[in-house]
C-alpha cells in the first residue's frame, strides 16, 4: 500500500494512499504520467481544511466500483443521496461550494454529483426569492425584464393557482 | 307587475350585451373596447341569466383568434406579480370581500370575466349574508338606469390597455436579444445588511458555469417548476436555462415528470395492480437511442412543453354547475318569481405514474378535499366506512375505530368513500391490437384512439358489476391564449385540459354497453397541489 504526499494551497503536506488519492482522475493521471517519484504533488487551488474534506470522502469511497459512462448516467438520474453522503455534506454553504470546486478542480465526478445534488436539494421548491436569500445573491433584473422572463416561462410552473396545505 | 317589465327590459339588453360581446370584433373597434378587466357589467344579473350566458359561451367552443376583452382579461390575470390571487378554491379569497355588497360586486366582476364559478361562489355568500343584496346592488349602481332604461350601454373605452398591449408587442421581440445579453453577467452578491460591514458570504459566485448547469440539471429533474423559477433568480441564471437544452431533454426522459412516466397501453389492473407484458413498452423517448427532436417541435423545452403529457403533480377538476327548475312557492302563483337551483358538483382525477387513477365525483369542494385525494386514503375511507357499518349492524363496542391518529378531516373522508379506482392510459401511436385485447374486460367498441391527445381512463363502477370507461383528449387551456395575437399571450402551460369525448359504463354481466349523457359536464382543468410528486 503505497502512500503519496499532497501539497495544499496554503502548503500544507498531506500523506494519503494512493488508491485513496486516485478517486481523483487529475491526481491519476499527473500520477501515471510522472511515474512513482515520492515527491509531493502541489494542489495549487484547494486549501488544506478543504483538501482534508475530499480525502476524507475518497477515503469512505475508496472501494466504490470504479465509473463508467453508463453508471454515470444512471448515478445522475437518480435524485436521492446516500446516507453518509448526506451527513458528509452537512457543512456550511462556503465549505459546501469549497468542497464542489475541488471535486471539479481534481475532477471527482461522483463527489461533485453529491455536491451538486445538496444545492439542488436546497433549491427545490422554494421561489426565486427565497432561492436569493438562500444563497445571498442580489437581484438584477429590471422590472420590465423579470416580468418579461416571468411571462416566457410561465408554461414550467404549471400551477397559477395552488392548494394551501391543510388546513385542519 | 311594474317590476317585471322592468327587469324584463333589464334581461333583453343584457342578453344584447352578451351577444355583442360573443362576438368577434371588426377592425374599426378594436382600440376602442380592449379593457384589461371589463367594468362590471350594466345589469343586474339574476342567476338564470347567468348560468344562460355561461353556456352559450362554452358552447361556442374557443374565442376566435381575434381581439376578445375578456380573454384579455384572463390572460393578464395570472400575471400579477401576486400571482396566485385569483385562486378561487383556497379560503384566502374570503378576506377580501367582506360584506354581502362586496360579494355580489365580487361576483357580478367575475360573472363578466366568465368564471361562473367564482361568480357562484360570491353570490352565494352574498345571498347568504344577505337576502336582498341583489335590491341594495341595484340602488348603488343602477340607479340612474331605472329613470332612463332605454338608454343602449356604452361600452367604455379603457386608456391604458392598447399602450400596455403594445408596449408588450415590443418586448416580446427582444427576448432572444434580451437574454443573450445575459451571457457574461455574473451572478450579483447581495449587499450587505448593514452597511460598511462585509456582506454575507456567497460561494456560488465562484462556480464555473459547467457547474452551475450540472446544478440546474439536478434541479431540473427534481422539480420542473423550481428550474423555471430559477430563470427568475439573476441575468446568469435567465441565460442558463434558455440555453442549456440538454437538461430538458433530461427532464423529458424522466420517469417523474417527463414521459418516461406515460403509458401508452394499460399497466395495472382497475384495483392498481401491476400487469406484466412481455414485450417491450412504449416509451417515445427510450433511454438508450439516439433521439431526434419531433418535427414541429424545434427544441427539448418545447417538447416538454407542447407533447401530449398527464401530470402527476396535482389533481384534474371539473366543476360543473347546472340549473334545474325548482317548485315555485306556494303563495306566489307569478311565473317570473319561480326559483332556479343552481347545482355545483365537482368531478375529480388524479393521476399516478404507475398508471392508475383516482376518480371522484362529489359536491365537497376542492378546498376540503383535494389535499386528501390519494388511492391510499380512499381506501382507508371506505374500509372505515365499512367498519362503521359493520359496527352499526352488530353493535359490537369492543372495536373502536381508530379515527383519534387520523389526520384526514371528516369531510374529507366522507367524499373519498366514494371515490373510484381505475387506470389510463394515453392514445399510443404504434398500433398495437393486444392493446385492446390484452385484457379479460373487452375495450368498449374496439374505438381506436386516433389522437395523440387522447387519453382512457377505466375505473370501478358504482356497482362491482361495472365498468366505466372515460374518453378524453388533452387541450391546452384557451386557444386564444396560445395564438400570437398581437396582444402578447403570456407563455401558457399547454396540454393542462382534459375535455371530454364520451363517458361509458360496461355491465360485466351482461356485456352491455351504456352511455352517460354529458349534458353539465365541462372540461377538467389542471391544478397542480403542493407537496405532490414532490418527495
Amino acid at each position: 500500500m503505497t502512500s503519496i504526499i499532497l501539497t495544499s494551497s496554503d502548503g500544507v503536506d498531506l500523506t494519503v494512499e494512493r488508491t485513496v488519492a486516485e478517486r481523483s482522475v487529475l491526481i491519476k493521471n499527473m500520477l501515471e504520467d510522472l511515474g512513482d517519484s515520492g515527491e509531493a504533488i502541489p494542489i495549487p487551488n484547494v486549501n488544506e481544511a478543504v483538501l482534508k474534506k475530499v480525502i476524507e470522502w475518497c477515503d469512505h469511497h475508496k472501494n466504490d466500483p470504479p465509473t463508467v459512462g453508463d453508471e454515470d448516467d444512471n448515478r445522475r438520474k437518480t435524485t436521492d443521496i446516500d446516507e453518509w453522503d448526506q451527513k458528509f455534506m452537512q457543512v456550511d454553504q462556503e465549505m459546501l461550494f469549497e468542497i464542489i470546486l475541488a471535486a471539479n478542480y481534481l475532477d471527482i465526478k461522483a463527489l461533485l454529483d453529491v455536491g451538486c445534488k445538496t444545492v439542488a436539494n436546497m433549491i427545490k421548491g422554494k421561489s426565486p426569492e427565497e432561492i436569493r436569500k438562500t444563497f445571498n445573491i442580489q437581484n438584477d433584473f429590471t422590472p420590465e425584464e423579470e416580468d418579461q422572463i416571468r411571462r416566457e416561462n410561465e408554461w414550467a410552473e404549471e400551477y397559477v393557482f395552488s392548494f394551501l396545505p391543510c388546513p385542519y | 307587475m311594474e317590476d317585471n317589465a322592468e327587469l324584463e327590459s333589464f334581461r333583453r339588453q343584457w342578453r344584447e350585451e352578451v351577444s355583442r360581446r360573443s362576438k368577434p370584433r371588426d377592425g374599426t373597434r378594436t382600440t376602442a373596447g380592449e379593457a384589461p378587466a371589463p367594468p362590471p357589467t350594466r345589469f343586474p344579473p339574476t342567476r338564470h341569466e347567468a348560468s344562460d350566458w355561461k353556456e352559450v359561451e362554452e358552447e361556442d367552443g374557443p374565442p376566435p383568434a381575434s381581439f376578445d376583452p375578456d380573454a384579455l382579461a384572463q390572460q393578464v390575470e395570472p400575471l400579477s406579480v401576486e400571482g396566485e390571487d385569483g385562486d378561487d378554491f383556497t379560503r384566502r379569497n374570503i378576506k377580501e370581500p367582506s360584506s354581502a355588497l362586496e360579494h355580489f360586486e365580487r361576483a357580478v366582476e367575475k360573472e363578466a370575466e366568465g368564471s361562473l364559478g367564482d361568480s357562484l361562489q360570491h353570490y352565494r355568500k352574498a345571498y347568504r349574508l344577505d337576502s336582498s343584496v341583489d335590491k341594495t346592488y341595484r340602488n348603488k349602481h343602477y340607479s340612474h338606469v331605472w329613470k332612463k332604461p332605454a338608454e343602449p350601454a356604452p361600452t367604455t373605452p379603457a386608456a391604458p390597455a392598447p399602450t400596455q398591449a403594445s408596449a408588450e408587442e415590443e418586448k416580446k421581440l427582444s427576448m432572444p436579444d434580451l437574454i443573450a445579453s445575459f451571457a457574461h453577467s455574473p451572478i450579483p452578491r447581495a449587499d450587505p445588511m448593514i452597511e460598511n460591514t462585509p456582506p454575507p458570504p456567497c460561494p456560488i459566485v465562484n462556480v464555473p458555469s459547467e457547474v452551475l448547469v450540472e446544478i440546474l440539471g439536478h434541479v431540473a429533474v427534481r422539480d420542473p417548476a423550481t428550474f423555471g423559477r430559477m430563470a427568475l433568480v439573476c441575468k446568469r441564471l435567465a441565460y442558463h436555462f434558455a440555453h442549456e437544452q440538454h437538461v430538458w431533454k433530461r427532464v423529458c426522459q424522466s420517469s417523474q415528470f417527463g414521459f418516461q412516466g406515460m403509458h401508452y397501453s394499460f399497466s395495472c389492473d382497475l384495483h392498481g395492480h401491476p400487469t406484466y407484458t412481455l414485450g417491450p413498452r412504449y416509451t417515445p423517448f427510450p433511454e438508450n437511442a439516439p433521439l431526434e427532436i419531433p418535427k414541429p417541435m424545434a427544441s427539448w423545452s418545447q417538447v416538454f412543453q407542447s407533447f401530449p403529457r398527464i401530470r402527476f403533480t396535482g389533481i384534474y377538476i371539473s366543476t360543473v354547475n347546472y340549473t334545474r327548475p325548482g317548485a315555485a312557492s306556494f303563495y306566489q302563483n307569478v311565473s317570473w318569481n319561480s326559483p332556479i337551483h343552481i347545482v355545483t358538483y365537482y368531478r375529480y382525477l388524479r393521476f399516478y405514474p404507475d398508471g392508475s387513477v383516482v376518480s371522484l365525483l362529489s359536491t365537497t369542494e376542492p378546498v376540503d378535499v383535494v389535499p386528501h385525494i390519494s388511492k391510499e386514503n380512499m381506501m382507508a375511507a371506505r374500509a372505515t366506512f365499512q367498519k362503521h357499518h359493520q359496527r352499526q349492524v352488530s353493535t359490537d363496542p369492543g372495536q373502536s375505530v381508530s379515527g383519534a391518529t387520523d389526520p384526514v378531516p371528516p369531510v374529507a373522508m366522507a367524499a373519498l368513500k366514494y371515490g373510484l379506482r381505475g387506470r389510463w392510459h394515453l392514445a399510443s401511436p404504434v398500433s398495437s391490437p393486444e392493446t385492446l385485447s390484452d385484457d379479460q374486460k373487452p375495450a368498449f367498441g374496439a374505438q381506436p384512439l386516433s389522437d395523440p391527445r387522447d387519453l382512457l381512463i377505466e375505473t370501478e363502477g358504482v356497482d362491482p358489476k361495472y365498468i366505466y370507461t372515460m374518453h378524453l383528449s388533452l387541450r391546452s387551456p384557451t386557444a386564444s391564449r396560445a395564438a400570437p395575437n398581437g396582444a402578447a399571450p403570456p407563455n401558457q402551460s399547454k396540454n393542462t385540459k382534459l375535455i371530454w369525448k364520451g363517458f361509458w359504463s360496461y355491465n360485466k354481466l351482461t356485456d352491455d354497453w351504456a352511455e352517460f349523457g354529458l349534458r353539465n359536464d365541462r372540461a377538467f382543468v389542471f391544478r397542480r397541489v403542493r407537496g405532490w410528486g414532490l418527495d
